[in-house]
């Protein structure tokens, strides 16, 4: 933590950096985001298990993007991030939205978070995307911080429900997913928790016209979700924040996690991984697949 | 099923190769069911999935998405993209609960009049085979139960009021 | 908004299925409707008269016709529209004819479908934008891909209009497979003595630049505006200090290495060397992979013998790129070759004929060498295997022509004539010998074309027998060749010293790749598609690319050059006024929607979408956006189904034209 805070602290007096996007202690089990822009500010940095926000959401929003501007500079955003949000980051990277510069990444050695606040971690309190986690190293950073410790082992739930799901007949996969999503109440939740969907006007605010309704039924329910999953499909790094941010436990990370495979087995793709390999969404391969086709 | 259930295919086709081997279709006089309708695009690359759901919502039993065989595409790469965005929509679709053969992919280039007949013989024998998309017209029926719409017909509204 | 709906009964084509009496009176009911009427034939003067005079009379804001495809007549409606004050995008075909009453029988199914295809159409037009034509710069030049006859005919006409033209031809020396030939039917005429003229014609002409062997590698742009990257192959000669001598060629001592492919292989040729004396340019090629100097550093003969020191052992190809803006393409035929070891999985190959086992089974093109005056006998009819006279010829007509099962469906169209050219030819030459030509029909229907026919069979003794062979196998020297007199109803047995197979025309192997750099589209067999087989059999598809000669269908040399000069035309058409008028269905960004993701700059395939920095007054950049170059996009709206936020889209197809056909439904 001391070395956490003294880094910061450091670097806001050099100059550069504009402000630490990172977390603070609420209570002993809960985290909250903060924006340190002075050194007392930085002083309540921490990074722990309860650390469970994916912040590289902020860096998208444009009034946090106003901060890098300092009496007539621009300097770069300091944000305190877990190896998934390193990979969230590397993802708005390739997409535009940032530069490498523009970003330093102080990132931290992980074994795990929990599953929600207020509750001690232990093995079975793992949060659900930290069970299949391959990358307990940041791939990026500027500094890195934190001990390397292992990760308490816990069955992977997703995929033995996505398993489950896809042997059931198309009668009884629509079934359950209607009765997941009759339980949205369009409140979009999901869509500002998710660091990838920044897009100013979501395609469902669209009203003219209006292919995606947002009032809360089955049909728009029905249409939102599926839409949602697709835009994210080759994009999502998988933090669940999404599932975390739902008020009606709506289990989006089967949709996600099932198109991450599908990106991983036809295409060999992994979002968020690496700056220079080219998106999966706007390229092609000329020898992709032809099964779908008559 | 029921005995005189005709689907409604709709057919999203690219205006250089698929609705082209349609025209062919025509003037070589072939036949195929009435029940598709077609809208074209420029581009197979231009077919948002979108486009789909919507369709569905609108009573869609069936839906083709057609285009330029790989390589021929009148744009060199629009093709290329549609493939991989099918890819995961159909994914997602089917791992909901669409039936597979709900959504249906084919390559037709401008000189397969034969080869659209038979794609489009096909779907349409495949969805009635399946019978009407109750999934979907559940959820649409709910919708309109909440938030009852004008009719779609509007000849109705016309035809009922003075010039009945 | 006030919308017009006429309907065409197309005569019968679309009258005869569907109602359109019916079709109209359902479609004035559709709200926006303001009048709707049905017509005998539309695109008739008094039909789109009537159109113009409907909107004038109803002040209509749009029309919909329900007639044919829009590729048919969607030109006719819009110029219809704009002259009754109309913006002609706002106007929708929707296809009752080849989507609807030509392919379904049942005629009230058929008339429900028309309502429905018409209203799907009425709803995008009340969607429709009025667009106005986007005006782009034209550069007057044209590549011409393919240095044949075709390819010199449609060179010489745009050149000789004025205009600069680069040719392109693959081989060291232009004049393609007419070169090859030693006389040309109807008339008998030499071949060479007809074509070298336009060869110097071409190569001395000031408009033209002939890049001989060279191939175009990559074709970038749009009609009007093409960049074409074309690679000249190294010859290893410095073109502009030799004189062709041809030292070199006679004093090259590999002899027998390579197979000479002008002469199809009946003949070798030096490492380095010249394809046939008359070769414009007359500048040999060496070719690496049989001269000695490039596998062990000797020999280099021909550097001893070349006055001008022009041998440049070490050149590499160049890549040279040109600005055109209009290509034609007209890059020929191959013939079918088919011994025992086809060159590629589609041949099949007719084993039974022995071609490729027996020396004297040969095809149409060897018979052309053997008969030419230039060829590796010296115009005496000697056969390949030992030099003998043949004193008996057996030709078989349609060897992988109208064959599904082994072969190609279609009818190559110039073997019935080019077989009697030959019986005639080798009767001239061999007084008596007898040939023999095993046909299926003869088709002969060009100018003096029959005639040449009757001539071969009443003047020269030729004897036609109605059938097809079965076998061929070779005994005590000579071919004993087994068909079948169908016209006599019995078998036919004849022990042949020479046989000649008339093998199909086919596109040439490369065709498909060629055809998939420029970007247009061809057929299964390779050949390249025309827009359309009745009126438009010179343009291709593709904006700016023309079709001339056998790469477009087999055809003889008359109707390969009138389809080049049609092709030059065409390109002069294009060159007639500076600025070229493009349709404006291209994207637009909304740039206070855009999130700067540049998926769609991804995905264009023309790299049309740009950055584009939104600054405040300060210079503070606030985001960046994408923004579509206008000259570039191509309308394939690729990019406005990859945006999530849909903040891009393409005018004439834009999301709610779409969304209104989707709910029409």
């Amino acid at each position: 933590m001391e070395e956490l805070r003294k880094l910061a602290k450091e670097l806001l007096e050099k100059k550069e950096i504009a402000a630490v996007i990172g977390y603070r202690q609420i209570s002993a089990m809960r985290t909250k985001p903060i924006i340190a822009k002075t050194a007392e500010d930085c002083e309540q940095l921490v990074f722990n298990e309860y650390c469970l926000n994916n912040l590289a959401v902020y860096l998208t929003k444009a009034r946090i993007k106003e901060l890098k501007r300092v009496n007539g500079s621009v300097l770069k955003l300091a944000v305190t991030a877990k190896p998934c949000d390193i990979h969230s980051v590397i993802a708005l990277m390739q997409e535009s939205q940032m530069k490498r510069e523009d970003v330093y990444i102080i990132g931290f050695n992980c074994h795990g978070v929990v599953k929600d606040f207020d509750i001690a971690f232990r093995g079975e309190t793992l949060a659900q995307k930290c069970i299949p986690c391959e990358t307990h190293k940041p791939l990026y950073f500027d500094s890195i911080l934190g001990e390397v410790k292992e990760t308490p082992a816990a069955p992977d739930k997703v995929i033995e429900k996505i398993k489950e799901i896809e042997v059931m007949t198309a009668e009884q996969r629509f079934k359950y997913f209607k009765s997941e999503f009759d339980k949205c109440i369009k409140c979009f939740a999901c869509r500002a928790a998710c660091p990838l969907c920044y897009c100013q006007r979501c395609i469902t605010d669209k009203t003219i016209p209006r292919w995606i309704e947002s009032s809360p039924h089955s049909r728009g329910n029905y249409s939102w979700n599926i839409v949602r999953a697709f835009h994210l499909s080759g994009r999502c790094i998988g933090c669940g924040e999404c599932e975390r941010a739902c008020p009606m436990d709506i289990p989006l990370s089967l949709l996600n996690r099932k198109m991450a495979i599908e990106a991983k087995e036809a295409y060999s793709y992994v979002s968020g991984r690496s700056l220079e390999t080219p998106t999966l969404v706007g390229s092609y391969d000329v020898k992709d697949s032809d099964e779908l086709f008559m | 099923m029921s005995e005189n259930f005709e689907p409604k295919i709709v057919a999203f086709v690219c205006n250089w190769c698929t609705y082209t081997g349609a025209d062919l279709a025509g003037t070589s006089r072939l036949k195929y069911p009435t029940n598709v309708k077609l809208i074209r695009v420029m581009c197979s690359g231009g077919i948002d999935p979108v486009f789909i759901l919507k369709a569905f919502e609108r009573g869609a039993d069936g839906i083709l998405v057609s285009g330029c065989h790989p390589n021929d595409c009148h744009y060199n790469a629009g093709n290329f993209h549609a493939r991989r965005r099918w890819e995961f929509f159909d994914e997602l679709l089917k791992f909901t609960g669409v039936e597979k053969e709900r959504l249906q992919f084919s390559w037709v280039s401008a000189s397969e009049g034969k080869k659209f007949v038979d794609v489009v013989t096909k779907v349409t024998n495949d969805i009635r085979a399946l019978g009407p998309f109750k999934s979907y017209k559940l959820i649409n029926e709910e919708f309109t139960a909440q938030f009852p719409e004008t009719p779609v017909n509007e000849n109705e509204v016309i035809l009922s009021g003075e010039n009945a | 908004m006030k919308i017009g709906v006429f309907i065409c009964h197309c005569g019968e084509n679309i009258g005869r299925t569907v109602d359109c009496p019916r079709v109209a009176k359902a479609c004035a009911w559709f709200p926006g409707v303001a009048v709707s009427i049905d017509y005998k034939y539309m695109c008739s003067d008094p039909g789109q008269n009537m159109i113009k005079d409907e909107i004038r009379k109803h002040k209509l804001d749009a029309i919909v016709v329900g007639s044919c495809s829009p590729h048919m007549h969607e030109k006719t409606f819009r110029k219809a529209a704009v002259s009754a004050g109309i913006n002609p995008f706002l106007v929708e075909i929707a296809n009752l004819r080849e989507h609807c009453s030509w392919v379904h029988d049942d005629i009230d199914a058929a008339t429900d479908k028309a309502i429905e295809l018409t209203k799907m159409a009425v709803e995008k037009v009340k969607h429709n934008q009025p667009l106005t034509t986007i005006e782009v710069p034209v550069t007057k030049r044209t590549l011409v891909i393919g240095g044949g006859i075709a390819g010199i005919q449609a060179a010489l006409d745009v050149a000789n209009a004025g205009y600069e033209v680069v040719l392109v031809e693959k081989e060291p020396s232009i004049g393609g497979h007419m070169s090859q030939l030693s006389e040309t039917f109807p008339t008998l005429d030499c071949s060479q003595c007809i074509l070298t003229p336009r060869m110097v014609e071409v190569y001395q002409h000031p408009k033209i630049k002939l890049l001989s062997y060279s191939e175009v590698e990559k074709v970038e742009g749009f009609i009007g505006n093409f960049t074409v990257t074309i690679r000249k192959k190294a010859r290893h000669i410095d073109e502009t200090l030799c004189t062709g001598c041809g030292l070199c060629v006679t004093k090259c001592p590999v002899k027998k290495k390579a197979y000479n492919s002008f002469e199809e292989n009946l003949a070798y040729r030096p490492a380095v060397y010249v394809p046939f004396p008359q070769a414009v340019p007359n500048i040999p090629v060496i070719d690496e992979t049989v001269c000695t100097y490039y596998k062990t550093g000797k020999c280099q003969m021909c550097v001893k013998v070349c006055g001008r020191e022009a041998i440049r052992f070490e050149q590499q190809d160049t890549m040279v790129t040109e600005d055109v803006g209009a290509i034609i393409v007209a890059t020929g035929y191959k013939l079918y070759s088919i011994d025992r070891k086809p060159e590629d999985s589609m041949l099949k190959g007719y084993g039974e004929y022995g071609y490729g086992k027996y020396k004297d089974v040969i095809d149409g093109l060897q018979f052309e060498r053997i008969a030419s005056a230039s060829g590796p006998t010296e115009g005496e009819m000697k056969r390949p295997s030992d030099g003998k006279v043949p004193k008996k010829v057996v030709f078989i007509q349609c060897v992988g022509s109208r064959d599904e099962s082994k072969g190609f469906s279609y009818c190559s169209k110039i073997c019935c004539m080019y077989t009697a050219k030959h019986a005639m030819l080798y009767k001239h030459k061999v007084h008596d010998g007898e040939a023999y030509v095993f046909y299926m029909d003869i088709r002969s229907g060009g100018k003096m074309y029959e005639e040449f026919v009757r001539r071969a069979i009443e003047e020269d003794g030729v004897k036609y027998v109605r059938g097809r062979v079965s076998k061929i196998y070779e005994e005590n020297g000579k071919y004993i060749v087994k068909g079948e007199d169908t016209i006599a109803g019995m078998p036919v047995v004849i022990d042949a010293d020479m046989v000649v197979l008339a093998t199909a025309m086919i596109a040439q192997p490369e065709a498909s790749d060629l055809a998939q750099t420029i970007g247009i589209p061809y057929d299964k067999y390779g050949f390249y598609n025309e827009a359309h087989p009745k009126l438009r059999p010179v343009e291709s598809t593709t904006g700016g690319v023309f079709l001339a000669g056998a790469c477009q269908s087999p055809k003889d040399i008359p109707e390969s050059v009138a389809m080049a000069s049609a092709a030059a035309a065409k390109a002069l058409v294009l060159f007639g006024s500076d600025k070229l008028e493009r349709e404006p269905v291209i994207a637009k960004v909304n740039e206070a929607l855009c999130a700067g993701c540049f998926y769609c700059r991804k995905v264009c395939p023309y790299s049309a979408v740009e950055v584009r920095d939104i600054v405040t007054r300060d210079g503070v950049v606030l985001k960046q956006v994408a923004y579509v170059n206008e000259g570039l996009c191509q309308g394939c709206g690729t990019c406005t189904a990859t945006c999530p936020s849909k903040s891009i889209e393409l005018a004439g197809f834009n999301n709610e034209e779409i969304f209104a056909q989707i709910a029409a439904l």
